[in-house]
């Protein structure tokens, strides 16, 4: 039987939200078909299913635009992470964060994960600009900065300090700088109740990633999916209470079990 | 260009028409129709894009009706047909008549090819808009006035003199321009060009509805040389086509209907009203950010897909043992509230099965299948996804939602896209399971290298030499009312492989349809000799054809070759179109409550397609 065929249940869902054009699905782009590409502006959600050692791992990447904004809750019901995206060089789609998509975020797990990545930062930071992905050619990189032009001049209207100036080459005034981001993070953790110390710090929690460039965008979601393993023990061991029963699941838990507990 | 082919065509060809009086049963067979034809040898009406009049609708209960210049030169030509002309006139405008703003339009027929008929005509236009503008305090004084400077600089050629448009740029002569604003004026959407360079023009397209509605009328067209700009008030927005290529006002109209219906999928007709009772002057576009691709790309294939003047839906040629297994597999993997499961591949449909309590109440209208196509289109920028969105279908409910579920089945080549419709915004997991189970019965009968070695057809295969190309659409007949309409068509060969000569192919087409659904003189056979090809349109009760011959054709030819043609099609017919779209129950309780909503939306729905038509 070819794989496609296995239905393979997800042990775990995590969510990308943020205000449209910062570079959502680029970055799952980036992650998993390792490329940087034209994008065309997400409708509703969509569904990725990433194999993370024994685990599968879902991913919702979500639409930013308002039209969609209804629908956020229900994407991000029982998310064990969420990934609350912002543009470094439009300070509004940080703010935006707060204003529309933490609201969202109500209906996750309780327990769930917060990190705010910055993307863009290959327009700011002349670090970002050299890809951490070795697999990423050269000539891959100067394709990517005409493609780059494409999606900022759609989100002209919407996020205007973000696109006139984004000529290669060119370096943009840096709108949030990354203890903006951790200050956000903070206030996230006082919104869901949590405690600071207790929690995951912000520095491990917020990032700056270039989907362009590929800078940190593994470190992101490895980082991520790592956190979340507790979550999918919990889950695998309380998934006598899930409502439908998954027959092949059962028979490998066993073996898995054994081998995760000691860790 | 484009129109001195048509005349000269039309100069040079014979043309035959086909009076629609009452007492012409409808003829069934073409020999009929064309003895009926020898009778009624009409000179072509004068063309009226040489003057610039302003169309607009009249309340029934106003002043009696003024005919148009165009009316009144078909009168000089036709006087036989009047009768049948005007009926045809009211029930298009359903009660209302035609009546004209400039005066000297409608003085007689040999008006239209004079000149100053036009300056008069855009000088009318003008002033209208200038003193809507005066009267709302924008304060416009004549042509020194920065706003109005400003203006002129994007303002489409039909407020602009004919001086202006010799220095025309690259923006002003793009073929088709479309605008969306809202009644307050704020532009909503433009096709070429940003909304806020535009905002003035909007002002003066939205100050022109408002001064023409001010007088109890309804603006529809304005005609100048080289352009037709057609106007569409749907609810709380205002749609506006500025168009240099030679289409009907009616076909216009149809393609801005596809525009709202499109704006409509993505935010229903309910919320879009509620918005705007809530705030006249919102700006719609907060919520269209991101769509505007969407609403491109349909725009793209109004221009380049015959299906949507056809109003029909294109389904991909397959052996009926083929369509009827892959509908199986479709029926086999059903869920609770799921009511239409299709099957698409290169944007044409494979098959489609519909939930039966569904089918009952309601049909999928072509329209709604245009649209969901265009977005799978325009979505598809990461295919290895699975989408889940919602979507309304404006003609099978405006205000309502469906859930998408939309997934290609063949990553990474995404051709084959299976997209199921669910009722329920919580079914995603349920409705991806329904895709695994497609996945699983399509590997096992090896149906995915079935559908990649799936063409579309040429036309050779119909074995008449002089025959380049063709479109052919069965009308709906009392035995399978419920269908959805479709027609069918082969790849546009060579000479039509370019992309300018299947333009000039569609454009002629477009034409053909024009005169046969002419609302003053509808027609059901044309025979048209154009300057590269000759071309020959036939509308019975039961189909509608459009075929494009070489251009040394005899009639004669012609008629034999459709007779060979239509024999073909005959044999074919299981092939070509999907003849019996299979029907399933799913679920013990189908959502109810949605339904009853549905059977009552029908009849208005129903209404709105007939206007598209």
């Amino acid at each position: 039987m070819p794989e496609m065929s296995k239905m393979k249940k997800p042990d775990v869902k995590v969510v990308l939200l943020g205000d449209m054009n910062v570079g959502k699905t680029s970055l799952l782009h980036r992650y998993t078909e390792r490329k940087f590409k034209d994008t065309i502006s997400t409708v509703g959600g969509a569904f990725y299913l990433k194999q993370w050692g024994p685990y599968n791992i879902s991913i919702w990447d979500t639409a930013g635009r308002e039209q969609f904004h209804g629908l956020g809750s229900m994407y991000c019901r029982g998310a064990a992470a969420v990934i609350l995206t912002y543009d470094v060089t439009n300070w509004q789609s940080l703010a935006e964060l707060e204003e529309r998509f933490l609201s969202l975020t109500d209906t996750a797990n309780h327990d769930c994960i917060y990190a705010v990545v910055g993307n863009k930062a290959d327009l700011t930071d002349p670090k970002a600009q050299l890809s951490r992905d070795s697999d990423v050619a050269p000539e891959d990189r100067t394709e990517c900065e005409e493609d780059r032009t494409e999606p900022e001049v759609l989100s002209a209207c919407p996020t205007p300090p973000a696109s006139p100036a984004s000529l290669s080459g060119v370096m943009l005034h840096k709108q949030v700088a990354p203890e903006d981001a951790a200050a956000f993070y903070g206030r996230i953790l006082r919104y869901k109740g949590l405690d600071e110390k207790s929690s995951l710090p912000a520095e491990k929690m917020c990032f700056e990633t270039s989907a362009k460039t590929g800078y940190n965008v593994d470190a992101l979601f490895e980082a991520l999916f790592d956190l979340v393993l507790p979550s999918i023990l919990r889950k695998r061991n309380e998934n006598q209470e899930s409502p439908t029963v998954d027959l092949e699941e059962c028979r490998g838990t066993s073996s898995k079990r054994s081998r995760t507990s000691c860790c | 260009m484009e129109r001195d082919n048509h005349q000269e065509g039309e100069a040079e060809g014979v043309k035959i028409c086909d009076p629609p009086s009452e007492s012409n049963p409808p003829a069934d067979t073409l020999a009929t129709s064309l003895s009926l034809l020898g009778n009624h040898m009409f000179p072509d009406p004068v063309e009226r894009n040489d003057s610039a009049t302003v169309n607009k609708e009249e309340p029934a209960d106003s002043l009696p009706s003024v005919d148009t210049a165009e009316e009144q030169s078909q009168d000089a030509n036709l006087d036989s047909n009047q009768v049948t002309k005007l009926e045809a006139e009211e029930t298009e405008n359903s009660g209302q008549c035609h009546s004209d703003v400039s005066s000297q339009s409608q003085s007689s027929e040999d008006a239209a090819a004079d000149n100053g008929q036009g300056d008069s005509g855009e000088f009318v236009v003008t002033m209208l808009a200038k003193a809507k503008l005066e009267e709302q305090g924008i304060g416009v004084k004549g042509r020194s006035s920065p706003l109005l400077e400003a203006g002129t600089q994007e303002s489409p050629a039909f407020i602009s003199h004919r001086d202006e448009d010799v220095t025309a740029d690259s923006w002003r002569q793009h073929r088709k321009h479309v605008f969306v604003l809202s009644e307050a004026g704020k532009p909503i959407y433009s096709r070429y060009g940003s909304e806020e360079a535009l905002s003035s023009t909007m002002g003066v397209m939205m100050a022109l509805v408002s001064f023409v509605q001010s007088g109890d009328n309804i603006i529809r067209s304005v005609y100048s040389e080289g352009h037709t700009v057609v106007f569409l008030q749907k609810g709380p927005l205002v749609l506006v086509c500025v168009s240099s290529s030679r289409q009907s006002e009616r076909q216009l109209r149809g393609e801005l209907l596809y525009v709202y219906y499109q704006i409509i999928s993505m935010l229903t007709q309910a919320s879009i009203s509620r918005i705007f009772e809530h705030k006249k002057n919102y700006d719609l576009r907060r919520l269209l950010a991101g769509s505007e691709k969407i609403l491109d790309g349909l725009l793209n294939l109004v221009d380049s897909d015959p299906s949507f003047l056809l109003a029909a839906v294109h389904c991909l040629p397959i052996a009926s043992s083929l369509r009827d297994s892959l509908s199986q597999i479709l029926q086999k993997a059903i869920t609770p509230n799921l009511v239409f499961s299709i099957l698409i591949a290169n944007n044409q449909l494979l098959t489609i099965i519909q939930e039966k309590t569904v089918i009952e109440d309601a049909r999928l209208e072509p329209a709604d299948v245009h649209l969901l196509l265009n977005l799978i289109g325009a979505s598809s920028a990461f295919q290895a996804g699975e989408i889940w969105t919602p979507i309304c279908l404006p003609l099978f409910n405006p205000d309502c939602y469906f859930y998408a579920y939309i997934s290609y089945l063949d990553p990474p080549e995404c051709t084959v896209c299976l997209l199921l419709l669910s009722t329920d915004k919580e079914a995603f997991y349920a409705v991806a399971e329904c895709k695994r189970k497609i996945e699983e019965a399509m590997v096992a009968q090896n149906s995915l290298s079935l559908i990649a070695k799936v063409q579309s057809y040429s036309v050779s295969q119909v074995g008449v030499s002089d025959l380049r190309h063709f479109m052919y659409k069965p009308f709906d007949v009392p035995d399978n009312y419920r269908q959805l309409t479709q027609f069918t068509s082969p790849e546009m060969e060579a000479p039509y492989s370019s992309e300018e000569e299947k333009m000039r192919l569609l454009d002629l087409y477009r034409y053909m349809h024009s005169r046969i659904h002419s609302t003053s003189r509808p027609l059901k056979l044309i025979y048209h000799v154009a300057e590269r090809e000759t071309l020959l349109a036939w509308v019975t009760s039961k189909f509608e054809l459009y075929t494009c011959f070489s251009p040394l054709v005899t009639k004669a030819c012609a008629i034999t070759a459709i007779t060979k043609l239509l024999r073909w099609i005959k044999k074919e017919e299981d092939r070509l179109f999907i003849r019996y779209p299979p029907k399933y129950s799913t679920t013990p309780n189908p959502s109810k409550s949605s339904r009853g909503g549905k059977s009552d939306q029908q009849d208005s729905t129903d209404n709105g397609f007939l206007s598209l038509l």
